[in-house]
């Protein structure tokens, strides 16, 4: 069955030095995403890299709804992963959703990762006003779900995206369009509702491994009193606040993101 | 801005590689009800609902980062008196001016929207019925299969009671009422086709005393075997039942007179030979062949007083019926 973990995730392993380093995608995207992280790292560690099942180029076909209908499901994956790598104190880099799947795994068996870094992650992002401000009422959470079915083709296209080195390569991305089933929406959709009514918060005190809050200015997404909040109740964690604005800093400023990792596991 | 541009009839807008407004066409402002310097500089989420944010972070910028480009994707936009007007955008990364820059072009659609609205509520409804009918298909499968097993279950139910009517409980044997029935049926075979059997009655010599010496339980333990005992010696069309307490009774079909004397014989062999238990028994025979004239009572009664003739005669006999014609 390891075979079948590490085509069934799409499981990328570059890079040589005795400590590994796994990097996990958020909601809406996939691997990819790291392109410009990921291989800062592979000279002084074995890079991991994966898609969740339902996104990227994972076993699609793996996917079942009871599972991955919730932020469990997913947190399964990257267990079964660390136990095909047989991981061991590892560093686990999560962007956003990610970022709390790894709290989960961690909190499961808390020898696999010795580090959580958190890029633009978010306990819980509906309000809960008072006292909480995750910075998002329901009615965004159903305006979001709304536009992602009207969206859907798209969305699903981008769920598989192929590396387009020429982006005027319409042919390929047409050929992966056609190849979707129909149910990619509703992975698509699932996925989104298991991130965005999620709520970890009574769940961060579980977790013992020490911490990297990577915060980016003007993150609507995960805002700064998220980023805050996570701070007070993560145990041993540390806030890494960002020049980077926006939610994807490891896209939009990847050196920046670069340098922060390394001065922290440095640490 | 290129006059062709600003008033076009449809709308573009450029942002910088943070996702600030770099530049708006005149259409587009109009839609939205802005002025230029009202936009220009300000973050593209300034003009985006809380949904339409997460979508451009979690879609719309990642895809455009890492594609290059990004194909009529719906995003909605909120005008300057808050309301939301959907619009169709496909945009672009570009390097210009020593820099990168998205360019987008946009469409309203709200007619298109309310249309493809529609057929989603349609498609859904249609997805959830089609369920709802395979699911009523599978019930039904399910609802055939149980009861083809129950129509199964009735027939093998139906057979074990038919045997049980006919089979007598201690032996094994047929019954009676079998035997009745059999009888009957050789004679109507007899009668039509000229087919002839024979009958021989089988009793256990002395069974009182068996039972008497050894105990209930070992008598019908005798009955048992010897029932065992004539089966085995029987072919397949003969019938053999128990008549009485320890009276048998066989109907030998396809059988004369001499065939019927070398059966009896071989019936009372066997039983002389054969331990049943601890104890042996002897058996006496009458035999009698079906003749011109016979009846079902007439043919018993002969075969009944060849009976007598073996028990008078010193038992563990076999005696043929006198007055036989056949």
């Amino acid at each position: 069955m390891t075979t079948g973990i590490r085509d069934r995730n799409n499981i990328k392993i570059t890079g040589e030095g005795e400590r590994t380093i796994v990097f996990a995608h958020g909601f809406g995207c996939d691997q990819t995403m790291w392109r410009y992280v990921a291989p800062q790292f592979e000279r002084d560690y074995r890079v991991v890299m994966f898609d969740y099942v339902g996104s990227g180029r994972s076993d699609h076909s793996a996917y079942r709804e009871d599972r991955y209908g919730s932020i469990s499901g997913y947190a399964q994956d990257v267990l079964e992963i660390a136990e095909v790598l047989k991981l061991r104190d590892a560093i686990f880099v999560g962007h956003s959703v990610s970022g709390m799947i790894g709290a989960f795994a961690s909190i499961e068996k808390p020898e696999l990762f010795s580090r959580l870094i958190m890029i633009g992650s978010s306990p819980r992002y509906l309000n809960d006003l008072p006292d909480y401000f995750g910075g998002f009422d329901e009615s965004d959470i159903r305006g979001l779900l709304g536009m992602m079915e009207m969206n859907f083709m798209g969305w699903a296209n981008y769920l598989a995206p192929i590396v387009l080195n020429n982006p005027n390569r319409g042919d390929l991305s047409n050929e992966l369009e056609q190849s979707f089933s129909s149910s990619e929406p509703k992975i698509a959709r699932q996925f989104a509702e298991a991130t965005f009514f999620l709520d970890f918060r009574e769940q961060l005190g579980r977790v013992t491994v020490p911490s990297l809050i990577l915060q980016c200015a003007e993150d609507s997404i995960a805002p700064k009193e998220v980023g805050d909040y996570l701070h007070a109740h993560l145990n041993n964690s540390t806030l890494g606040p960002m020049q980077a604005k926006g939610h994807y800093p490891h896209l939009s400023h990847p050196e920046e993101t670069t340098r922060l990792i390394r001065a922290y596991l440095a640490s | 801005m290129d006059e062709l541009l600003n008033g076009a009839p449809c709308g573009y807008l450029c942002l910088n590689g943070a996702g600030e407004i770099r530049e708006m066409n005149r259409t587009m402002l109009r839609a939205l009800g802005f002025e230029r310097e009202e936009l220009i500089g300000r973050h593209i989420e300034t003009i985006l609902t809380a949904a339409n944010r997460i979508f451009y972070h979690t879609y719309f910028y990642p895809m455009l980062q890492l594609n290059g480009q990004v194909n009529e994707i719906y995003l909605g936009l909120k005008t300057k008196d808050g309301q939301e007007i959907p619009m169709l955008m496909s945009a672009a990364r570009a390097e210009r001016d020593g820099e990168t820059v998205i360019d987008g072009f946009l469409l309203p659609m709200k007619q298109r929207i309310d249309h493809e609205r529609d057929m989603l509520v349609a498609a859904k409804k249609l997805e959830e019925l089609n369920r709802a009918k395979d699911e009523a298909h599978e019930a039904l499968v399910r609802l055939h299969a149980e009861l083809e097993e129950k129509q199964e279950k009735l027939v093998a139910v139906n057979h074990a009671l038919e045997a049980q009517a006919y089979t007598d409980g201690l032996t094994g044997a047929w019954n009676r009422r079998h035997f009745e029935t059999s009888l009957a049926a050789s004679f109507a075979t007899y009668e039509r086709a000229g087919v002839p059997f024979s009958l021989l009655l089988l009793d256990i010599d002395f069974f009182k005393k068996v039972n008497d010496t050894y105990g209930h339980p070992i008598g019908d333990e005798v009955l048992r075997r010897l029932a065992k005992l004539l089966r085995e010696q029987s072919r397949d069309n003969d019938i053999v039942a128990r008549y009485g307490g320890e009276e048998f009774v066989v109907i030998l079909a396809n059988a004369d007179r001499d065939a019927a004397v070398q059966a009896a014989e071989r019936y009372r062999l066997a039983a002389e030979r054969t331990d049943m238990g601890d104890l042996r028994i002897t058996i006496s025979v009458g035999a009698a062949t079906a003749g011109w004239g016979d009846t079902a009572p007439t043919l018993i009664a002969r075969a009944d007083q060849a009976l007598y003739r073996s028990k008078t005669d010193g038992r563990n006999r076999v005696t043929f019926a006198q007055d036989n014609v056949g």
